[in-house]
């Protein structure tokens, strides 16, 4: 009996041993475990994002697929709350086909995933990811994050702020409360403290993620009359700050900067001067998307198929999957035309430069991108029903990052105001 | 703080007046029916969707926007008149006289279904329509620019109640209905067709959850989970008010629209709890809420 065991044992160890070997020969379909909201207030922001991987993988698929074989998708609802996403990302992990995760949108689920795509050793990518503490301890094997994270993203506002606006004494703000509407106040407070120390934070006010109201907010806002009101509200959030700020005169009483104004800008009236960017360079009609003709032709695929023009969570998605492609060009040009495993396509990820619809992405050490910032304001266009962002600014994504390994806060406290002057100025990028 | 004060006790009011809507339903069902309807939320949220929906389908036709405000009570008429019926025969009926759990699980599972229907019927995406809000334009009270919208509600707010107080005390509905709450064996042994009465005390529940819910749209846009948030301020309210005391849910609205605002504009970070906070003070002090009261079990 013990003998059997035994020999059972030896089976199922070869069996766990030949896996990887198995996982070398080329697929009938490489299939992809994509994270993102397609329901709830969330999915204004993650639908964008599904719409442009649909509109990508036909387009990879009809030049022949990645590496000759054909990809698709499997998408998961990041509104099932943590512990859902956890279990949908075990199970799509545990299928061989799923060699790559494209997780998440949120940057909660993103750092629930993270311990799990490192203990189950599976490379993944976080599309959207914002949250710098993703990336900190720098020890990551298999999580990559091809954007850029909160620290360039909210100090590059408070840059084009005060270039903008040098005399600004005021500010209020208005995130959502949970992770990444905290460390964008504290990063963008101290920004603003070290370039600027007398500015004064006169309101904060934190409402719970997915609230359709804020009348009494903007109530609050409006009584303490700051200069500025920053918000990186999001999704149906943002649309409906927007909606309910609007004719409450909060847009002409303040000077307003919404991180991810770009995402309503076709869909809310939004005045001109706003000031908005795409957390990061993710701006289909940016001076180099339009001089760029992949990009060209995706703006108008997206334009017929979903009636609208793609928004930057769409253009993170599209540069996601081309740098999942990349990866497993450049993995399969370093092994000799094979297929590669898990952890050759985690190794090609690492310190890679890639070309994507709008710039270049660029992995450091810590798994942690590099990406350009281009902030502006929102301004009416001919000819179109929506504002575009004029007087851009486009700052290098590695001038706003601190270095692998060093405390975002602390390195965000030491700048100084000559360092912002050596930065682009608004207008500078057209 | 003395230029905050107008706004905030403003936009107390405009806080409170929503929360009366989403909450004043609720307790006039139990107050009749003696039910806890969990599903009440959902039936808010349809009745914001449907709402959403025709006031969308008037600007698509570009018909008459005014039109949008008569879309408003007409959805909430025509969802209580739907469900009221449908959802108090075939299920809320069996709920008679069991325990309290029954009931919430029952209504529970109603709310779980009704929750589904919502993301087939509709999408699983928010709704925006705005255009009664826009209508109104806007007033500049206390230095602070308020929607007119937000006046109405107020307004309407202290129509329902009236009404409410109107209909029960002084029309022969109003009667049977507090004979049926009084003692309901008594009623029907005189002849009060009972089953009539709870048809149309869950369908005027389901109306005024509905309105809510119409209400509440063109300010905040619908979106799925409305329902459960809805759900879990309206239960506070009540308890607040009293389960049943429609004057209970008008006070306890306004407790709890003041906690919530005094907390946005005092102690920010106390918004999300101020409304509980409010609901354990008032329990601990009065367990039976403001308006409650012990009722002796009968034998």
């Amino acid at each position: 009996m013990s003998f059997r065991i035994g020999l059972s044992a030896v089976a199922i160890a070869l069996g766990l041993v030949a896996t990887p070997v198995a996982a070398q020969e080329k697929p009938s379909t490489l299939g992809l475990g994509i994270f993102t909201f397609t329901s709830g207030p969330a999915a204004a922001y993650g639908m964008p994002g599904k719409n442009a991987a649909d509109l990508m993988l036909e387009e990879i698929n009809a030049k022949g697929g990645i590496g000759g074989v054909p990809v698709s998708a499997t998408y998961v609802d990041e509104a099932q709350g943590a512990q859902g996403v956890i279990a949908e990302y075990r199970r799509l992990a545990g299928e061989p086909k799923n060699q790559v995760m494209v997780a998440a949108l949120s940057s909660a689920n993103c750092l629930a995933l993270a311990p799990i795509a490192e203990q189950l050793e599976v490379p993944t990518v976080g599309w959207n990811c914002d949250t710098h503490q993703l990336l900190l301890d720098g020890k990551s094997k298999y999580v990559f994050r091809p954007n850029g994270n909160t620290v360039p993203e909210f100090v590059a506002y408070a840059i084009y702020l005060l270039d903008r606006k040098p005399d600004v004494k005021t500010v209020a703000i208005i995130n959502p409360d949970y992770a990444f509407g905290h460390d964008a106040a504290t990063i963008f407070k101290a920004a603003l403290k070290a370039l600027k120390p007398d500015v004064e934070v006169v309101a904060e006010l934190y409402p719970k993620l997915s609230s359709p109201n804020y009348q009494t907010e903007i109530s609050r806002l409006a009584t303490a009359h700051p200069d500025v009101v920053f918000s990186n509200l999001w999704g149906a959030d943002l649309e409906n700050f927007v909606r309910q700020a609007t004719p409450r005169g909060l847009f002409t009483s303040s000077q307003v900067i919404l991180a991810l104004g770009e995402t309503v800008l076709q869909r809310v009236p939004m005045p001109d001067g706003v000031i908005v960017g795409v957390l990061g360079d993710g701006w289909w009609m940016s001076p180099d998307a339009k001089e760029n003709v992949e990009t060209v032709k995706f703006a108008a695929a997206y334009k017929q198929r979903f009636g609208e023009y793609p928004v930057f969570p769409s253009i993170k998605m599209a540069n996601t999957l081309i740098y999942v492609k990349a990866a497993y060009q450049a993995a399969m040009q370093k092994n000799g035309g094979k297929w590669p495993t898990r952890a050759e396509i985690a190794d090609a990820m690492k310190s890679s430069n890639v070309a994507t619809l709008t710039g270049t992405t660029q992995t450091r050490a810590d798994n942690d991108g590099l990406v350009d910032q281009i902030v502006g304001v929102t301004m009416k266009s001919e000819g179109r029903s929506f504002p575009l962002i004029s007087d851009m600014a486009r700052y290098k994504g590695n001038s706003l990052m601190p270095q692998p390994g060093q405390d975002p806060i602390a390195w965000v406290s030491t700048l100084k105001p000559e360092f912002a002057k050596t930065l682009p100025k608004p207008g500078s990028y057209k | 703080m003395s230029t905050t004060i107008i706004p905030l006790l403003l936009d107390s009011l405009a806080s409170a007046a929503l929360i009366f809507f989403a909450a004043v339903g609720l307790t006039l069902v139990f107050s009749v029916l003696r039910v806890l309807n969990v599903a009440h939320g959902s039936l808010y949220s349809i009745g914001g969707y449907v709402a959403a929906s025709v006031c969308l389908f008037i600007a698509s036709r570009q018909l008459n926007p005014y039109l949008s405000f008569v879309a408003l009570l007409f959805s909430a008429v025509f969802v209580a008149a739907i469900l009221g019926p449908l959802i108090e025969r075939s299920l809320v009926r069996w709920t008679y006289g069991k325990s309290e759990a029954v009931q919430i699980l029952i209504t529970f599972g109603l709310f779980l279904i009704l929750e589904d229907l919502q993301r087939l019927v509709f999408g699983v995406q928010s709704l925006y329509e705005d255009s009664p809000m826009r209508l109104l334009g806007t007033s500049s009270i206390g230095g602070v620019v308020y929607l007119n919208y937000q006046i109405l509600l107020v307004a309407m707010a202290v129509l329902v109640v009236v009404g409410l107080r109107l209909l029960i005390n002084h029309t022969r509905l109003g009667r049977l209905i507090t004979a049926v709450v009084t003692d309901r064996e008594m009623a029907q042994s005189i002849g009060i067709d009972t089953n009539r009465i709870f048809i149309l005390a869950f369908s005027l529940g389901v109306f005024l959850a509905a309105l809510g819910g119409a209400l509440a749209t063109p300010t905040s846009g619908i979106a799925p989970g409305l329902g459960a948030d809805t759900m879990v301020l309206a239960f506070a309210v009540a308890a607040i008010g009293g389960l049943g005391q429609i004057e209970g849910a008008a006070v306890a609205s306004l407790i709890v629209g003041f906690a919530r605002v005094l907390a946005i504009y005092l102690v920010p970070s106390l918004d999300a709890v101020a409304p509980y906070a409010a609901m354990l003070a008032v329990l601990l002090i009065r367990p039976y809420g403001l308006f409650g009261s012990v009722t002796a079990r009968r034998i």
